[in-house]
C-alpha cells in the first residue's frame, strides 16, 4: 500500500467521523423544538369562540390576548376521560412555573343541556381556579366544534346517566397570536404538553 | 424408586393444595377514585383485581356514595372517547389481573356525594363465583 493510498485511506476515516460528529453531537441542537402535538400552519387568526363563561359573563377567544390558550371540548358528566386531560394540563401548567400565568386553560361544554355555568365553574376550580368553562346555545357549541374538527354526539344509553356523550379527545392549542396552533392528542404525557407549552411561550 | 414416587406424589398434592389455598378467593387492590367536587356528579372507582382459582366475572358493584353504581368502558377510536355500560359485567379469568384504570374500565359512580382527597370509600362488588367482595377505595388525585 502506498503511502499516497495510507494517506487517503486517513483522509477517508476523518472525513467519515466529522461527518458523524456533526450528524449526531451538533446537528441535534441545532434543530427546532420537535412539537409532540400536530402543527397547524393556519396563519390566521383562530376561528372565533363566543361563549357564556364564569358567573354567566360572555368570553371571546380573543380576550386572552398574548396567552397560550388550551381549549379543550368535555363535560362535566364524563368521569373518566375529561378529568384524565384536565388533570394532565393542571401538571403540564405547573411544570411550566411562572410562565403559566401565560397559559389559559379553557374547557368547552358538549353537554350544555346538563352543564349550566355553575356546574362548569365548580367542575374546572376541581383542577385549578384558573382554568375556566364555557357554556352556551347548542347552535353555537356546534359551530365552534365543527369549526375546531372537534367531533361529538350524544349517545343514548341504559345507563342511568342517561345519555354520554361521545367527543374527540384532543386538546387545541391557539399561540400568543392568537393563531390555532397544536392539536394534542389524549396520549401525550404531561411532560410533552409542557414541552410544547413552553415553546410557544417562547 | 418406590419411595421416591411416594415422597413425589404427597409434595405434589401439598403443592398442588397450597396453590388452590392461596388463589382461590379473588383479590382487589389499589382501589381509588378521584374526587367529586359536587353533588349529583358523576364519578369513578378504579382498582386492580386478580382471579382466584376459577374464572369469574363481576356482575355488579355498589356503593353508599352513587345513588347508582354500573360497569362501564371507555373506548377510544380514532382520537374520539365514548363510553359504554358493560351490563354483563367484567369477566375475571382465573389467576389473572384485569386493571380497572383510567380511559378504560372503571366503577362508574352516578350521581356521587360530593367526594374530597383522603375520603375512603366502601365499594361492594358482586362477583358471580365469589359472592360480594367489599373494598376501599381511596380518593386522591391522580391522573
Amino acid at each position: 500500500m502506498s503511502t499516497r493510498t495510507r494517506l487517503g485511506i486517513g483522509v477517508g476515516v476523518a472525513a467519515v467521523a466529522v461527518v458523524a460528529a456533526v450528524w449526531f453531537l451538533v446537528l441535534p441542537r441545532l434543530q427546532p423544538h420537535v412539537f409532540y402535538g400536530q402543527v397547524i400552519q393556519s396563519g390566521s387568526p383562530a376561528p372565533s369562540v363566543e361563549l357564556v363563561g364564569p358567573g354567566g359573563a360572555p368570553v371571546a377567544l380573543t380576550d386572552f390576548e398574548d396567552q397560550v390558550v388550551v381549549m379543550y371540548f368535555g363535560y362535566t358528566f364524563c368521569p373518566d376521560v375529561c378529568p384524565i386531560t384536565l388533570a394532565k394540563l393542571d401538571r403540564a401548567r405547573t411544570m411550566l412555573g411562572e410562565d403559566a400565568e401565560h397559559v389559559q386553560v379553557v374547557m368547552i361544554t358538549v353537554d350544555p343541556e346538563r352543564d349550566t355555568v355553575e356546574k362548569l365553574e365548580k367542575y374546572t376550580a376541581n383542577f385549578d381556579p384558573s382554568f375556566i368553562g364555557l357554556t352556551g346555545d347548542i347552535e353555537d357549541i356546534d359551530r365552534i366544534a365543527t369549526t375546531y374538527g372537534v367531533y361529538y354526539a350524544a349517545a343514548e344509553t341504559d345507563s342511568a346517566a342517561g345519555y354520554l356523550v361521545d367527543h374527540t379527545s384532543t386538546v387545541l392549542v391557539v399561540d400568543r397570536s392568537g393563531e390555532l396552533k397544536l392539536i394534542i392528542p389524549f396520549d401525550a404525557t404531561d411532560e410533552q404538553v409542557a414541552a410544547d407549552l413552553a415553546y410557544l411561550l417562547g | 424408586m418406590t419411595r421416591f414416587r411416594a415422597v413425589f406424589a404427597v409434595t405434589s398434592v401439598a403443592l398442588v393444595l397450597t396453590a388452590c389455598g392461596g388463589g382461590d378467593s379473588v383479590s382487589v387492590e389499589d382501589a381509588w377514585g378521584r374526587p367529586s367536587p359536587m353533588e349529583a356528579s358523576n364519578a369513578a372507582f378504579y382498582m386492580q383485581i386478580t382471579g382466584g382459582g376459577d374464572d369469574d366475572t363481576v356482575v355488579s358493584a355498589s356503593s353508599e356514595v352513587c345513588s347508582v353504581t354500573e360497569l362501564h368502558e371507555t373506548m377510544m377510536d380514532d382520537g374520539v372517547m365514548s363510553m359504554e355500560e358493560r351490563p354483563d359485567g367484567f369477566p375475571i379469568p382465573a389467576g389473572e389481573t384485569v386493571s380497572l384504570e383510567p380511559g378504560g374500565l372503571h366503577v362508574m359512580c352516578i350521581g356521587a356525594d360530593t367526594l374530597e382527597v383522603g375520603d375512603e370509600v366502601t365499594v361492594d362488588l358482586e362477583f358471580v363465583e365469589a359472592g360480594t367482595v367489599s373494598v376501599v377505595a381511596e380518593i386522591r388525585e391522580s391522573g
